[in-house]
């Protein structure tokens, strides 16, 4: 394998002395070597703790195009003003200088399973024994009609984070006064569940401050969205009339939109709007479907050790995945990538691997200080990933659990993002 | 870039420290309310610092942000001391507030600390049980045993580790007296910013009077401790010894320790979510039955303690007592 210009490794202290042979000293090692495609909640743990409890004896490659990771989580609340953008970003320096891990700042194109390889777009590739794709979604082309990745400047789906999240506030702090912003939510299932909701809620919260007179639309495919009772019920509170959903049963499946009109037509109804966030329909990550390892628009995986069900030497973690009953979210992906992490030491090294288990917790801001949270542990079976327990947040609790709850969201915000970047 | 971020925490430390000076004044201050106006203002400070804090990690070009911010503490910092010396009448503030005792409010508040109950301080001590021991035999737990708590300098009880906030304010010359204690028990945090101590604070001075009744007695001065101990280590859940004598594998612990590493941060970090890290065995083991058993409140302990058994709790407790 030949250095390529286009492969970097990660910013921070080790970035000068390992830039001079990056991937040529993982090749020529006598160590199994684990890659890992996509840096975010998924494969930034996995390779973390890969390379943590295998003390040295794992070479681990972590493969991520984005320099600086902005958290998907979280991104709302700087749409609303409550976190900077900056501090949702995070660099991989750490990963690089502290676990020894070889951070490859390029796209993975392809992998070859014969020949255990990843091909890279900047030419080369690099060998495998255990694979780790962790690649996040991409969009179901032509789900939202008239909508485009080529639209997305115009209509933003704000739905990975960084210059998207950025550019979607801006058109919404530039908005006339009593001006429209239209949200197209999307159909299930899709990474975060309650984030499209949570997003209105912070869009209500900075126009009401900013241009109080203006409207939020939801055109939403589904009967039923994740705590709608919560959000519901704290729209009514803080928010009121300002924001109207139009469900599947007035039309809010059948949209299209004009980006160059700026137009939304919801059912016949053609709305002019002054923002236009689409969340399109969502698949797993593209990587997935050139590997070969998707069924429909999802990889499927087995729970005891999130295995591809199509190649025993790839294991496929968070959005991308097709597992069972867990929600698509940063959490499920962290916590999915500790058991990935066992099973591939385990496989490598000889190391104990122990039953898996998985929880999810995801916390929503609705308002200043008004926190609530879904969540649910789960277990492998042999078909899938089973919810065993959970718990949602009740309606009319008090102002000082509300606040707790937010509280608890920052010190978790803290707590994963330590645990992923170390 | 180093020099400078130590100055800015060494102005941070003093602002606290200044800051808990003003608290324990406005108990008996005439121009409380000024003071106030002016933590405030600090603690608006402080939040910016801890924006800024961010930042740096994050990007280098902030030297000229960080000197504007020392500059405007500096500044802060001058006018509290400015107002505290204007405040004082030239006597010491406890001779004046003895001298005018029938009319503020304040003073009647530190009668009451004087002389608050300390039968009613035992019971408003439960909440804090359940990481302090005290009394004979009282031993360091969660939190340090706090026998002898008058007259300690914080933070140097030896053998325990404290956070390094409350370490920095033993060091600059921080003293537990009726004071200090009342302050701290008020607000922890508006004290010492980042101490380990997860408790939101009593809000009643009648509260904080009748604990400190009771702490008293546990000092050698003004009485010595007692020879039989006062009360027994109820424990939240009666659990058998066996259960209690689980011997953890601490290999499953660290594997199942993964799933609490979401939240909890190894480093002892406790914002919005305490901090498990070297908690005592036992106090662990009794805490997660409290949660299965749904004795605690919290709904996602209560889900995640729920599908533990016995021995993946005594796991877990071995491994995050010896963790670093």
């Amino acid at each position: 394998m030949k250095l390529n210009r286009r492969v970097f490794v990660g910013t921070g202290m080790a970035a000068a002395t390992s830039l001079s042979a990056p991937m040529v000293h993982a090749a020529s090692h006598g160590k199994p070597k684990v890659v890992v495609v996509g840096g975010g909640a998924g494969g930034a743990t996995a390779a973390r703790y890969i390379a943590k409890d295998s003390a040295g004896e794992i070479d681990v490659t972590l493969i991520e195009p984005s320099r600086s990771y902005y958290t998907c989580f979280f991104s709302n609340l700087y749409i609303g003003g409550f976190r900077e953008l900056d501090s949702i970003a995070h660099s991989y320096g750490t990963l690089a200088s502290d676990y020894g891990i070889n951070v490859v700042h390029d796209w993975a194109t392809g992998v070859d399973r014969d020949a255990r390889t990843v091909a890279l777009a900047g030419g080369g590739s690099v060998p495998y024994d255990r694979l780790i794709l962790s690649p996040g979604i991409d969009f179901v082309e032509g789900s939202v009609p008239g909508w485009d990745v080529s639209a997305q400047n115009a209509m933003p789906h704000a739905y990975k984070g960084g210059s998207q999240t950025e550019l979607l506030k801006a058109q919404i702090m530039a908005m006339p006064e009593g001006g429209t912003y239209v949200m197209v939510a999307p159909p299930n299932p899709y990474r975060c569940p309650p984030g499209p909701y949570e997003r209105v809620s912070m869009v209500a919260h900075v126009l009401k401050a900013n241009n109080p007179s203006a409207k939020i639309i939801i055109a939403d495919p589904k009967a039923n969205f994740s705590k709608q009772g919560l959000f519901e019920e704290g729209w009514q509170k803080h928010y009121p009339g300002m924001i109207t959903r139009i469900g599947p049963d007035f039309g809010g499946e059948n949209v299209s939109v004009d980006p160059e009109a700026m137009t939304v037509d919801i059912d016949g109804e053609v709305i002019n709007a002054d923002v236009v966030n689409v969340i399109p329909a969502q698949k797993a990550g593209l990587i997935c479907g050139a590997a070969g390892l998707t069924e429909g628009n999802w990889a499927p995986v087995s729970g005891h050790t999130m295995q591809s069900r199509m190649d025993e030497n790839i294991h496929i973690l968070g959005d991308a995945t097709n597992q069972g009953d867990m929600p698509k979210s940063g959490f499920s992906a962290n916590s999915q990538a500790k058991v990935a992490a066992m099973a591939v030491r385990g496989a490598l090294t000889g190391s104990r691997v122990f039953p898996a288990k998985f929880s999810n917790t995801c916390w929503s801001l609705i308002d200043t200080d008004n926190g609530v949270k879904v969540g649910a542990t789960y277990e492998a079976t042999d078909e899938k990933i089973a919810k065993v327990d959970g718990f949602v947040s009740q309606t009319g609790e008090d102002a000082a659990l509300r606040k707790a709850t937010y509280e608890e969201s920052i010190g978790w915000y803290q707590g994963i993002t330590s645990d992923m970047f170390g | 870039m180093t020099k400078n971020t130590g100055m800015y925490a060494s102005v941070l430390g003093g602002a606290a420290l200044v800051l808990g000076v003003a608290y324990g004044w406005t108990a008996r201050d005439y121009r409380g309310e000024e003071l106030e106006t002016l933590s405030e203002t600090l603690r608006q400070l402080e939040a910016r610092n801890a924006t800024l804090a961010a930042q740096i990690a994050e990007s280098d070009g902030l030297e000229g942000r960080i000197e504007e911010l020392e500059a405007s503490l500096a500044a802060a910092l001058q006018a509290v001391e400015d107002a505290q010396l204007a405040a004082a009448p030239p006597e010491t503030a406890a001779e004046a507030a003895a001298a005018e005792s029938q009319d503020t409010t304040e003073v009647v508040q530190t009668v009451a600390l004087e002389f608050g109950d300390p039968a009613r301080g035992e019971e408003v001590f439960g909440q804090c049980r359940s990481c302090h021991q005290i009394g004979q035999g009282a031993e360091d737990r969660i939190g340090p045993h706090l026998n002898g708590i008058f007259g300690r300098r914080a933070g140097m009880h030896d053998g325990f580790r404290y956070s390094d906030d409350m370490a920095m304010m033993g060091a600059d010359g921080l003293t537990w007296e009726l004071e200090t204690l009342n302050a701290y028990l008020e607000n922890p945090k508006a004290l010492v910013s980042r101490t380990r101590m997860n408790f939101a604070g009593l809000k009643d001075p009648q509260d904080r009077a009748d604990i400190l009744a009771y702490l008293r007695q546990f000092s050698a001065s003004p009485q010595n401790i007692p020879e039989a101990a006062p009360t027994a280590q109820a424990r939240e859940v009666e659990l058998s010894p066996e259960v209690l004598q689980l011997v953890g594998d601490t290999d499953y612990g660290e594997y199942l320790a993964s799933e609490c590493k979401t939240c909890h941060q190894q480093d002892g970090s406790d914002q919005g979510i305490p901090s498990i890290t070297q908690w005592p065995t036992e106090d662990f083991v009794v805490a997660m039955h409290a949660y299965k058993r749904k004795i605690r409140p919290h709904p996602v302990m209560q889900m995640m303690a729920n599908r533990l058994s016995d021995e993946e709790i005594a796991a877990l407790a071995a491994y995050f007592a010896q963790l670093e």
